[in-house]
């Protein structure tokens, strides 16, 4: 029984289980609420809650209802991670980003413009390609849509470019 | 409300197995894009094969539980899809997190994926106010 608790609970898991949950969410989300798995659309829903724009027909069209059950879906998200690191027994704060911090050693005020950056990044392009890693990726490519491959092949080529020069950057020694 | 209670639950059977596997950390993104480790590429194709198999039952079945016909949801490409794409991807190999997994960072604790957050709520206003005027994207 501890053992079973330990490889659930404590260990992270190996590759192929956390596709088979991530991947069951597609069809328990039909079965349930008929509803495609999708997460970036929801950002649209905290446009409205940070910034309340009146004058925005998208925003005031597609997010009618301000308290939809995209929030829910992403405070669930939040609750999600917050168990699984609790369970971990790691700090309830961390100012680390893995490699980035280790090898960038920017200062803090730097660190939250970058990663803003790739924030406004990622809201914008996900909303033009029409969803993200969850929406395109995986629901799109499980159902066989055409669309969802080619974007995610452009999100793949992007992710490429960027990673790498990155990497010339931090680890490479130019700059 | 019942609905919402659902979200939420599937939301944090989501999360907790985003962590649980190591995708929100920034490494498992930087290490796919730069090649050193594909254990994240293993994630998305097993969720991949689950989510077809899984959804190949739903078709024989054909309506879902409370009886309503199967509704499955397809994007279709706009003219900028692509390079909207390619604009994501550039933002997820830089701040290693994509719409899902930096909820799972705040949860865990990453304070820095707070304003990854902010960022990407920003960008969502921009896109709005940009589709005010462009109503194509």
């Amino acid at each position: 029984m501890k053992d079973i608790y330990r490889i659930i609970f404590a260990d992270p898991w190996p590759f192929w289980a956390g596709g088979i949950v991530i991947g069951l969410l597609i069809p328990l989300l039909y079965y349930f609420h008929n509803t495609a798995l999708g997460v970036s659309t929801g950002y649209g829903n905290f446009v409205k809650i940070l910034f309340r724009p009146k004058k925005l027909d998208w925003i005031n069209k597609q997010f009618s209802e301000t308290i939809s059950w995209r929030v829910y879906f992403i405070a669930g998200i939040v609750i999600g991670g917050f168990i699984s690191a609790r369970l971990s027994g790691i700090p309830l704060f961390s100012a680390e980003m893995g490699q980035f911090t280790l090898l960038a050693g920017l200062h803090p005020a730097l660190t939250v413009i970058y990663f803003l950056a790739g924030g406004v990044l990622l809201g914008l392009g996900s909303r033009i390609a029409g969803g993200c890693t969850s929406g395109h990726s995986i629901h799109g490519i499980a159902n066989l849509h055409f669309s969802s491959m080619a974007v995610t092949a452009l999100f793949l080529v992007g992710g490429i470019i960027a990673a790498n020069i990155l990497r010339i950057i931090l680890e490479g020694g130019i700059g | 409300m019942a609905k919402k209670v659902g979200f939420l639950i599937f939301g944090i059977i989501f999360g907790f197995a985003l962590s649980r596997v190591g995708a929100s950390e920034f490494d498992a993104i930087y290490d796919m894009f730069t090649g050193s480790d594909l254990k994240l590429v293993g994630v998305i194709i097993t969720a991949i094969v689950t989510g077809f198999a899984g959804m190949q039952l739903l078709h024989i079945k054909k309506t879902v539980r409370n009886g309503e016909k199967l509704n499955v949801s397809h994007k279709k490409l706009g003219k900028w899809s692509l390079a909207g794409a390619a604009v994501f991807g550039i933002g997820w190999g830089l701040s290693g997190a994509c719409p899902g997994t930096v909820l799972a960072q705040i949860g865990e604790g990453k304070v820095f994926a707070l304003t990854t957050f902010l960022g990407m709520v920003l960008g969502t206003y921009i896109y709005a106010l940009l589709k005010q005027h462009r109503p194509e994207l």
